[in-house]
């Protein structure tokens, strides 16, 4: 009887003896025993070829001494998971398009390159979105025209679609829509459209909204435009020569950030822009005399509004000039000097909870995370749990800071959305949308083809070039919790 | 002068040059002025006394002929010794050439006239007009005898004459016999005189190279061996075989049987291999030699001639089979301390790239999982764990099974061949873990499986078969994808073997009317495989007979073109021996005649850097083509395959790559970045990088796409920071192209391979040998990457498992006397190249100081820092024994 070896893994068992007279499944047995690999597992390998359960010994010859190999696992069988793995291969279109974390791009119809950055750019707040969603013929007030009705419906089509889309949408409705409420758009020049201003269309877009969203029926909710986009300023009005002071309040949609030769930087464009001069009949010098208008915010916005006026109207060229200079603009918005003594008050008790989380989660991290990474892990943080608490309350929220509610404003502002402008006037150039997604990423869309960016190359559109330079900013509202 | 004529001799011709031209332009300067006025009053005295001789030679009187010819050879005999400058009696001899040279017409035959005739010869060094060879003309006539004792420059010069008379008297058919004993002559003193070049040089001129074995000794023989082997690159055969057989010889004959048995893996001769076995007594040098055996990919197997006892013979066979490369590996890895498996994401680096990076999908993308397959097993290749396939599987969510889901149908052939790839060398545990996917009951699994057996089994050989064992039965099986499976595990695992047994069964294959396209195709290409090189008559008969049973159809397919290339790896650098199969080709339908014969001319002449190919080749390349002719991609790949064997051409063929991307149609661009990776594969040179890197932005996605991959082959093992960081700005610039992100991650998954201890450079022991087996599987996959979206883009992914034929540990690892690692320093530098250089000059620079095991990039040498130990092996490469050194005293 022949003894042979048998090499299984790393193991080797010698002197394992063969009955040739016996089947080979006999001997497969004997392995069993060692090994504990069932026979029908069991692949030896005999020169050649592998030895099967009814194989005769002799035909084989099997020499004492030979190495035999075996292969074989007693451990479990593959099995394909019981729920079949979905891939991206797979899905239709529409469900691709949730997976990319941006919505698709617009299809530039001949200049129309200031609406659809405006589009994007205001498609970019969820809470106009769910207002549109709302708004139905129904509820429309008997004050709307028709026009700005068929407007507000072409602009929650217009959202709804480009959600679902992964490839470009041609926004042709939309477009005769709003050429119809606002005919000045479909200015001709050599037979074609010509390039808007991009802050018009924004402007005029958001009134018409304002308008049809108007819910004059339900209580909670009566202006939601304004909620989430008016600021409300309060004006002192000061007469030099008569020494007489009034003040006003009035409400605008965006603050303006003048450009002059002292501003380098947003904050003092805007503080800028919220003094002014102006002529007026003054009541006790019985004729027009100069005031000074000293304007502060008293209530805060959801969303902030930046109006950089890069464009005046130059006469000698007798067309919208730009004023190339650089202004710089931060992804971090704290406007609490803009604000009235009332509106501080309210601020800062909120504000000092967020500098208390703030220094917290620093605390924690400052050993995990150097230098630069920190303060982008703190801001993503802090997006996050300003969206958190967004949605926690809800989308009527009234005035921000108003007290008694969950969250409250803290003057501080995150930039979400950038309208730049390339080109040297208004009526030319190109206009781009620069769109932080809520994954925290940044989307250029650039008409039809949407691409991803890096957070610092948004705070370059400053200006001071031919690049792209931001035109309108809008900025996001921090919360806090109490 | 014979450097000078022979453009072959690239050593010692610029350094011969540079003796030569030392002596006039010293000369000039320094001596004018003095010449015409102030002779000093020696060299006054000297040329008034040289004058009285050649007056007196001219004297009737035979006895004052006879002194003053004394005198005269004495004068010059004396200063010749001296190199430093013109000779001062030849200078002042120079005016009276033309009156000895009538003089000695006049002459009657005598002894004086053989004394005349060595003063003229000699005389006619520098006198002698362009072309006239009068120095070796009297010379002929002259005494015989030490010609030695007239100098150096002057035996020099008289070999170049020789050289040129040689083939004046070749061409007109006259005898040589004189001028042979003057060669003798001229060689024993070159090979005195430490001037071996010169002496091959010559020999090379008058085709005599046998005459260099009277003549070499041991202290010349190395150098000289070193000249002949290097010189064998630069000419045109059968010359090389001959310059090399010498070598060889020589080798033998001191006993240096290492080089020898180079040089005999080199010849492919295997005769020659047995005869070092035969020659050498000592069993650990034996060891020695099959480790280089093994590393080189051949099977060979030992007989008792070669090793008598039975143990032994075992012992040695599994050096060569393979076997403990895996270990080896690994005991290199733990030395490094990179046994940590690694993840795709850890490769892919994406938390660098901000903002662009892809926003973690939710939902798993096949295309990419694949990708990620891909590259977990190039990384992790040989380390036997990951952590994609190889984590234990637990019965909840049974994550190994997992991954290998998360790959869609084909994909999952590759997924499950990964863990092959992962545990690559080690037979044992790799049969044992692929074990259960042979049970599985989907068809794409068990492709996989099969194919990972024969990855597993790569270049190892064991004596139970255990691939052949288990892919046998699964040839015929119904189902295609399972059928190539086994077939190309076979492929793999017997590349190169010559299996007569698996040619019987893939055999039949190729000429079944019923097998579909893509089972022929991987037929043929794993016969080329297991027969690369071969020349094997049958193989070649199937795979034409293949080809001409073709519809129209099929030869449209790009599969068809493994069908070629099947064939032309049978030919892998075996140059004429394919010329009548290039000949049947020619009967082929016109649809892949070019392309056959374009792949036949590059696989017969791959690594030979046969010029006249290259040009054929490149006559090709400058055709412009109607659209649909498909024969110019091989025929740049051609390019790159013949060029690539030594660093010269490889410059020259960049430059002329490099026009054809200006100048060439498209489908000639689609190939240029392939050919410039074949040339430097695991070389990253930083010219072939740039390029490349532009490439990757090209307009045409396919240029883009191949160059992509090429950035990963040049880079493949390296860690090369530079290509990593390109390749992760151009997966963020590529994030929404599947097609090019797909390639962008097969080449991270390449520039990390075995995390950087592995190479696919086909080349060897100092870029002597070249691994055909290492080749084939590199030319299989560029020659797939010449058409992308089919074959890697579409479902037959797996090729790209072709590399591991190239895939080798680039290390250095000290074993002793019992094989065990040993840890010893070892000094590791940028090779500097000592061809013909004198003396024992540096062979390395720049090094650093390791201990072994140590890896070694291109280009790098290794040596010992240690008198302690002696490598059994010269070339410090892959597995050395160290022998402990009996004259060693420690201090």
């Amino acid at each position: 009887m022949p003894t042979v070896s048998v090499k299984w893994q790393k193991k080797v068992f010698d002197g394992i003896e063969i009955d040739i007279t016996l089947p080979a499944y006999v001997f497969k047995a004997q392995l069993y025993d060692l090994t504990g690999v069932p026979p029908e597992r069991q692949k030896i390998m005999v020169k050649g070829g592998l030895l099967k359960d009814d194989a005769d010994w002799s035909a084989i010859g099997v020499k004492d001494g030979q190495k035999l190999m075996m292969m074989g696992t007693a451990d479990e069988i593959v099995k394909a998971p019981e729920k079949a793995i979905v891939f991206a291969e797979d899905l239709p279109e529409e469900a691709l398009a949730t997976n990319l974390g941006y919505s698709a791009g617009l299809v530039n119809l001949g200049n129309t390159c200031y609406m659809n950055s405006t589009v994007q750019c205001l498609k970019s707040v969820p809470e106009l979105k769910s207002a549109l969603s709302n708004y139905s013929l129904a509820a429309r007030s008997t004050d709307v025209d028709q026009t700005s009705h068929m407007l507000t419906v072409a602009t929650r089509e217009l959202f709804g679609e480009l959600d679902r889309s992964v490839n470009a949408v041609s926004p042709t409705q939309f477009w005769m829509v709003l050429r119809k409420k606002y005919p000045q758009f479909s200015q001709l020049q050599n037979g074609i459209y010509m390039q808007q201003d991009a802050e018009e269309c924004w402007t005029q877009l958001l009134y018409t909204l304002s308008q049809s969203l108007k819910a004059p029926t339900s209580s909670e909710d009566p202006d939601a435009v304004k909620a989430l986009f008016g600021v409300n300023l309060r004006s002192r009005l000061h007469c030099q020569e008569s020494g007489e002071e009034s003040s006003e309040t009035e409400s605008v949609y965006s603050l303006k950030c003048h450009i002059s030769h002292e501003v380098n930087h947003l904050h003092e464009g805007l503080k800028h822009g919220l003094k002014g001069e102006l002529e007026k009949t003054s009541p006790t010098l019985g004729r027009t005399a100069l005031y000074l208008k000293d304007s502060l915010i008293d209530s805060l916005p959801r969303y902030l509004t930046v109006q950089f006026v890069r464009f005046f109207w130059k006469r000698e060229t007798n067309q919208k000039a730009k004023i190339l200079r650089k202004v710089d603009y931060p992804l971090e918005l704290d406007i609490f000097d803009l604000c009235s003594e009332d509106l501080r008050k309210k601020l800062e008790a909120p504000r000092q909870k967020l500098r208390d989380e703030e220094g917290k989660k620093l605390g924690l991290q400052t050993s995990a995370k150097s230098g630069s990474k920190d303060s982008d892990v703190k801001m993503t943080d802090a997006e996050a749990s300003s969206n958190g608490s967004g949605e926690s309350s809800t989308v009527n929220q009234q005035e921000g800071a108003s007290s008694g509610k969950e969250t409250h404003m803290t003057g501080i502002y995150d930039l979400v959305a950038v309208l730049t402008h390339k080109g040297r006037s208004a009526d030319s150039g190109h206009y781009v949308a620069w769109v932080k997604q809520e994954s925290g990423k940044w989307i250029q869309y650039d008409d039809d083809n949407p691409s991803m960016q890096r957070e610092e190359d948004i705070t370059k559109l400053s200006g001071g070039g031919d690049w792209h330079m931001a035109y309108i900013i809008m900025y996001k509202a921090r919360f806090v919790s109490m | 002068m014979a450097p000078t004529q022979d453009p072959n001799s690239v050593g010692g011709g610029a350094k011969q040059d540079e003796a030569s031209l030392k002596v006039p332009s010293k000369d000039p300067k320094k001596k004018d002025e003095k010449k015409e006025e102030d002779l000093s009053e020696e060299d006054l005295e000297l040329k008034q006394n040289l004058e009285l001789y050649v007056e007196r030679v001219q004297d009737p009187n035979p006895e004052l002929q006879k002194a003053a010819l004394e005198s005269m050879r004495q004068e010059i005999r004396a200063s010749t010794s001296s190199m430093t400058s013109v000779p001062k009696p030849l200078k002042f001899l120079r005016p009276h050439y033309g009156i000895l040279k009538a003089f000695h017409v006049t002459m009657a035959d005598s002894d004086l006239k053989k004394y005349l005739s060595d003063i003229l010869s000699v005389l006619a060094l520098t006198m002698s007009a362009e072309g006239e060879r009068e120095s070796l003309g009297y010379r002929l006539i002259g005494t015989e005898g030490d010609i030695g004792s007239w100098g150096h420059e002057y035996v020099r010069n008289l070999a170049g004459e020789i050289a040129q008379e040689y083939t004046k008297r070749q061409s007109e058919e006259a005898p040589i016999d004189d001028l042979m004993e003057l060669v003798q002559q001229i060689v024993a003193f070159h090979m005195k005189h430490n001037a071996e070049t010169e002496a091959v040089d010559l020999l090379m001129d008058v085709e005599d190279l046998d005459l260099l074995l009277e003549h070499v000794d041991k202290t010349n023989f190395k150098r000289t061996c070193n000249y002949l082997t290097s010189a064998a690159k630069y000419l045109p055969g059968p010359d090389d075989m001959l310059v090399l057989d010498i070598s060889y010889m020589i080798y033998m004959k001191f006993e240096e049987y290492p080089n020898a048995l180079q040089i005999a893996l080199f010849l492919d001769n295997t005769q020659y291999v047995k005869q070092v076995f035969t020659s050498c007594a000592d069993l650990l040098r034996k060891k020695q030699f099959c480790y280089m055996i093994a590393r080189h990919g051949i099977t060979f197997d030992l007989d008792d001639e070669m090793v008598a006892d039975e143990d032994d013979r075992e012992a040695l066979q599994d050096i060569v089979n393979n076997t403990k490369l895996s270990e080896g590996y690994l005991t290199l890895a733990r030395d490094i301390e990179v046994m940590e498996a690694k993840t795709p994401e850890d490769i892919y680096k994406a938390h660098l790239l901000d903002g662009r990076a892809s926003s973690g999908a939710s939902v798993d993308s096949a295309r990419q999982n694949l990708a990620a397959t891909f590259v977990n097993a190039f990384v992790n290749a040989g380390f036997g764990q990951d952590k994609l396939m190889t984590v234990p599987s637990d019965s909840t969510t049974g994550s190994s099974g997992n991954w290998l889901f998360k790959n869609k149908e084909h994909g999952k052939t590759s997924a499950a061949a990964s863990l092959g790839m992962i545990q690559l060398w080690d037979v044992d545990s790799g049969l044992s873990q692929l074990d259960k996917y042979f049970h599985s009951n989907d068809n794409p699994i068990i492709a996989g499986a099969l194919l990972g057996v024969g990855i597993v089994n790569c270049g190892i050989k064991n004596d139970c078969d255990p691939a052949l064992a288990l892919l046998g039965d699964y040839i015929d099986k119904e189902d295609s994808s399972v059928r190539i499976g086994a077939i190309m595990g076979l492929g793999i695992s017997y590349a190169g073997s010559q299996n007569d047994q698996i040619r019987s069964k893939l055999s039949p294959i190729l000429n079944d009317a019923k097998a579909p396209l893509d089972v022929i195709a991987f037929a043929s290409l794993s016969l080329g495989m297991i027969y690369v090189g071969s020349c094997n008559e049958e193989v070649a008969q199937s795979i034409i007979f293949a080809l001409m049973d073709r519809s129209e159809a099929e030869l449209g397919d790009a599969l068809t073109r493994f069908l070629p290339l099947g064939l032309g790896l049978l030919y892998l650098g075996k140059q004429e021996s394919v010329e009548a199969t290039a000949e049947v080709s020619k009967t082929f339908n016109e649809k892949i005649r070019k392309y056959c014969d374009m792949t036949l001319l590059s696989c017969a002449y791959a690594g030979t850097g046969n010029v006249l190919k290259v040009q054929d080749l490149l006559a090709q390349c400058g055709e412009h083509l109607e659209k649909g002719d498909i024969h110019q991609g091989p025929a740049v790949l051609g390019l790159a395959m013949v060029a690539m064997s030594e660093e010269l051409g490889i410059d020259m063929e960049i430059r002329s790559l490099e026009r054809m991307l200006q100048y060439g149609e498209q489908n000639i661009r689609r190939a240029v970045p392939l050919a410039l990776g074949l040339l430097c594969i695991s070389n990253p040179k930083v010219t072939v990088m740039d390029t490349l890197s532009r490439l990757s932005h090209d307009t045409d996605s396919e240029v883009a796409m191949a160059a992509v991959i090429s950035l990963g082959l040049i880079g493949a093992g390296t860690n090369n920071a530079r290509i990593a960081g390109m390749l992760r700005n151009l997966s963020s610039y590529y994030y929404k192209d599947a097609s090019l992100l797909f390639c962008v991650r097969i080449a991270q998954g390449l520039v990390h391979m075995g995390k950087g201890l592995l190479t696919l450079s086909p080349f060897h022991s100092e870029r002597f040998l070249l691994s055909p087996t290492a080749l084939a599987g590199i030319v299989t996959l560029l020659h797939a990457c010449l058409d992308m979206k089919p074959i890697i883009l579409g479902k037959y992914h797996y090729v790209l498992y072709f590399l591991v034929l190239a895939m080798q540990p680039r290390m250095m690892l000290t074993v002793d006397e019992n094989l065990k690692p040993l840890s010893v320093p070892v000094r590791v530098g940028q090779a500097v190249d000592v061809v013909g250089q004198a003396g024992r000059p540096k062979t390395i620079t720049g090094f650093q100081t390791h201990s072994t095991p140590v890896l070694l990039a291109a280009g790098e040498r290794a040596e010992l820092a240690t008198d302690k130990y002696i490598p059994l092996s010269p070339i410090l490469e892959g597995f050395i024994i160290l022998k402990e050194n009996p004259d060693y005293r420690e201090e």
